[in-house]
C-alpha cells in the first residue's frame, strides 16, 4: 500500500498511509515497544501473555554487511568503464576515524531482547492464568 | 459494552475522551471483532475481547492494533497503549482509569488536532558509493588491491572494505540526517528520532503535526525529497496516531 506522490506534492516522496492498511514491517517500527505503558499506573493482573519481540529495526553490522556493500562498491567500476567518472563529487565529504558503532548497535539489540525478556518475567510473576506463551514477531520483508 | 463479560480478559487500545464517537467499521482483534469503549469520567479507553486460544502477537494482532488507533487518530485525540495491553479482567480497566483520569486528559488535550508522520530515508547506493570512493584514498586503494586478487584471496580485503565503507556511510548520515530534520521541524510540533538501522538508512524520524498545518508539512517534505532527488529516497509513512509521542513511564 505505497503510492507516489499524494498531500498535493510533486511526488518525489513515496507515501504510505497508515490505518492498519501498512506493511508488516510498517506496522512493527511503528507500534512495537511504543505507547503507554500500563503497569505504571496501576497494579494489574496481565493475562499471562508473553511476547518476545525483535526490534525489526536493529540490524546488527555484520560480516554478512560488509560484504554486502564491498560488492555494492566494487561494481561501481562498470560506471567508471562506461566513462561516467568520479570527479566533481567530492565537495562536502567529511572523513574521519571510523568509529565502530557496530558495538553500540549489538548492545542496543542486547539490551532490547533482555528488557522485553524482563518485562515478561514481571508479567508472568502476577499469576497468570494462562500458560505464557513465547511469540515471535518477526520482519517478513527485507 | 454488553458484549464484555465483566470477568473476561480484555484488550485496550488506547485511551480517548469520552465524548469521542467511535467510527463505525472498526475490527477488533479479538473472536467477536467488536470494538467498544469503558468510559470513566472524561477519559475513555477503547477495549475489545482477545483471542484466548492462541498466542497474541500475529500479524493480524498488530494491524487490528494500528488500524484501530490510527482510525481513532483521524477523528480526534488518542493515546496510544503500547501493544500488547491485555488487563486480566474488564474491572481491571476501571482501576487504570480512575486514579489517573486527569494527567489522561491532559495528555489527551497535548494531542488533540495533531497526528503523527514518520519520515524514513534511504541512500540511493550507487549515487553516495560513488561519493564515498571519491572522498576516501584508503577505500580507493583497497579497492583497487581486490580487483587484482582472486575472489577466495581478496576475503578479508573485502570484509575490510565493507567495514569502511559502512562507517563511511555511518559518519555521513549523522550530518544529512540532522539536516532533513531541521528543514522539516519547524513545520511540526515535536519531533523523535529513531535508532536508524541498516547502514544506508540516512534519517528515521517521526514528526508530530497540527492537522491545519498538514498540508504545510507534506509539501516541505516533498521539497525536501526534491532537493535530494538521485542521493536520498524519502518515505513518507502517515498521517497515524501520535506512537512515538506518548511520554515513557
Amino acid at each position: 500500500m505505497t503510492q507516489r506522490g499524494g498531500g498535493g506534492g510533486g511526488g518525489y516522496v513515496e507515501r504510505a498511509p497508515g490505518g492498519g492498511s501498512s506493511s508488516l514491517a510498517d506496522v512493527v517500527a511503528l507500534i512495537l515497544d511504543k505507547g503507554l505503558v500500563i503497569d505504571v499506573f496501576v497494579r494489574v493482573s496481565l493475562v499471562g501473555i508473553e511476547i518476545l519481540t525483535i526490534d525489526a529495526r536493529i540490524v546488527v553490522a555484520s560480516v554478512d554487511t560488509y560484504l554486502r556493500f564491498a560488492e555494492a562498491t566494487n561494481r561501481l567500476d562498470l560506471y567508471e568503464k562506461g566513462g561516467k567518472d568520479l570527479p566533481g563529487l567530492v565537495q562536502g565529504i567529511t572523513e574521519g576515524g571510523a568509529k565502530g558503532k557496530t558495538t553500540g548497535v549489538l548492545e542496543a539489540a542486547a539490551e532490547k531482547v533482555n528488557d522485553i525478556l524482563a518485562n515478561s518475567r514481571e508479567q508472568r510473576s502476577e499469576e497468570p492464568r494462562r500458560r505464557p506463551v513465547r511469540q515471535r514477531v518477526r520482519e517478513s520483508e527485507e | 459494552m454488553n458484549l464484555l463479560e465483566a470477568e473476561s480478559p480484555t484488550y485496550i487500545y488506547g485511551l480517548i475522551k469520552a465524548d469521542t464517537v467511535l467510527p463505525d467499521g472498526l475490527t477488533g482483534l479479538g473472536p467477536s471483532g467488536q470494538v467498544s469503549t469503558i468510559v470513566h469520567g472524561r477519559v475513555a479507553a477503547v477495549v475489545s475481547d482477545v483471542p484466548l486460544d492462541r498466542p497474541l502477537g500475529m500479524r493480524a494482532d498488530l494491524v487490528a492494533h494500528e488500524g484501530v488507533l490510527d482510525t481513532l487518530a483521524a477523528r480526534g485525540a488518542v493515546v496510544p497503549m503500547r501493544f500488547p495491553a491485555v488487563v486480566e479482567e474488564h474491572a481491571v480497566v476501571d482501576e487504570l482509569l480512575a486514579p489517573n483520569q486527569d494527567h489522561f486528559v491532559e495528555l489527551l488535550d497535548s494531542l488533540e488536532g495533531r497526528a503523527q508522520f514518520t519520515l524514513t530515508g534511504r541512500y540511493e547506493q550507487d549515487a553516495v558509493l560513488r561519493e564515498v570512493l571519491v572522498g576516501d584514498e584508503e577505500i580507493r586503494a583497497l579497492r583497487e588491491k581486490i580487483r587484482e586478487l582472486p575472489e577466495d584471496a581478496s576475503y578479508y580485503d573485502r570484509v575490510r572494505l565493507g567495514e569502511l565503507v559502512v562507517h563511511a556511510l555511518e559518519q555521513r548520515r549523522e550530518g544529512e540526517g540532522a539536516v532533513i530534520v531541521e528543514k522539516l521541524e519547524p513545520f511540526a510540533e515535536a519531533a523523535v528520532s529513531n535508532q536508524l538501522g541498516a547502514p544506508d538508512e540516512v534519517v528515521n524520524v517521526a514528526f508530530l503535526v497540527e492537522r491545519d498545518r498538514q498540508e504545510e508539512f507534506e509539501n516541505a517534505v516533498e521539497g525536501v525529497g526534491e532537493e535530494l532527488v538521485g542521493r536520498v529516497r524519502l518515505r513518507l509513512l502517515g498521517p497515524v496516531a501520535p506512537y512515538d509521542f506518548v511520554p515513557e513511564g
